[in-house]
């Protein structure tokens, strides 16, 4: 392959980042979370979402089939998660008890994509 | 064979890899400097690409979520590497290799990982097009990053309609 053949092995993977270590900027989100507070108690019933932020560098083919490959769904609902993320800067993938997300959000770091969770403030997923 | 390119699925579930042996070495000794440097170099900002803060503007939680499963995260991207590297290792002068399932899980995962950090350093972004001059000190890395991202598209490919549908809800 060309690329290899001029690629200059051995310091590939050591070069200095040019700026914020290519980590998206985080926008404000409409779903802030006010987990510890008293006065939100009535809504601690709320379920955890988990959020995949947009990155430039992960295939939009990619994100598709970790959505297929992790959560069982259609190529259809995949690829409109993927877009949405993709358009609107994040989606919300799933949805369900703490320990889910937690094991869902790792999951996806498995496979590279930026996923957090929060607790759901829209009601709806 | 269901498509023609570097990754291909097999009619009995497994997939075949053709890519030629000096392109093999690069990508071995690139795993290699890749596992170096998630082992060495965790608190650089580049490797934070590939351990994300998992509680959204909740750092308490998410401390203690780093302490629980950050050890686990780096485990689990150093498998992945290590799988890929034995396997090349065992099949070093063959033209193709047969990969399982799990074969080519972790070396999609390597793969990507490997494409990550490449990206963050050279600081890609969504408005960046392939127009590197030959003599950017970088053009080669950024070959390299291309070169990678067509055998992940290949990848991906080979898995079309591999994993089974069980979420119905709508969507």
């Amino acid at each position: 392959m060309r690329a290899l053949s001029q690629s200059r092995r051995g310091t590939l993977l050591h070069v200095t980042p040019r700026h914020n270590g290519g980590v998206p900027d985080v926008v404000e989100s409409p779903l802030d979370v006010r987990s510890a507070d008293p006065e939100h108690s009535t809504r601690d019933d709320r379920p955890w979402i988990v959020l995949v932020w947009n990155d430039p560098i992960n295939l939009m083919s990619y994100v598709t089939l970790v959505f297929q490959k992790l959560f069982g769904y259609s190529l259809e609902k995949a690829t409109k998660l993927m877009l949405d993320v993709h358009e609107k800067g994040r989606a919300v993938v799933s949805q369900g008890s703490r320990e889910k997300a937690e094991i869902d959000v790792y999951r996806l770091h498995e496979h590279g994509l930026w996923a957090t969770m929060q607790k759901d403030d829209s009601g709806q997923l | 064979m269901r498509s023609n390119g570097p990754v291909t699925r097999n009619d009995d579930g497994t997939y075949c890899l053709s890519v030629d042996g000096s392109d093999r070495d690069v990508l071995n000794d690139l795993f290699g400097q890749f596992r170096e440097v998630l082992t060495d170099g965790q608190d650089s900002e580049t490797v934070k690409r590939l351990f994300p803060t998992a509680y959204h503007q909740d750092p308490q939680h998410d401390e203690e979520y780093q302490r629980l499963m950050r050890t686990e995260l780096l485990t689990s991207h150093v498998h992945s590497i290590d799988h890929v590297r034995q396997l090349f290792q065992q099949s070093s002068r063959a033209e193709t290799i047969t990969l399982s399932q799990p074969d080519l899980d972790a070396f999609m995962k390597a793969t990507n990982g490997i494409r990550l950090l490449l990206g963050t350093m050279l600081a890609v972004s969504e408005d960046d097009h392939d127009d590197i001059d030959e003599s950017d000190p970088t053009f080669g890395q950024h070959q390299l990053y291309a070169y990678l991202g067509w055998l992940l598209d290949w990848m991906v490919s080979a898995q079309a309609g591999v994993f089974p549908v069980t979420d119905n809800s709508p969507g």
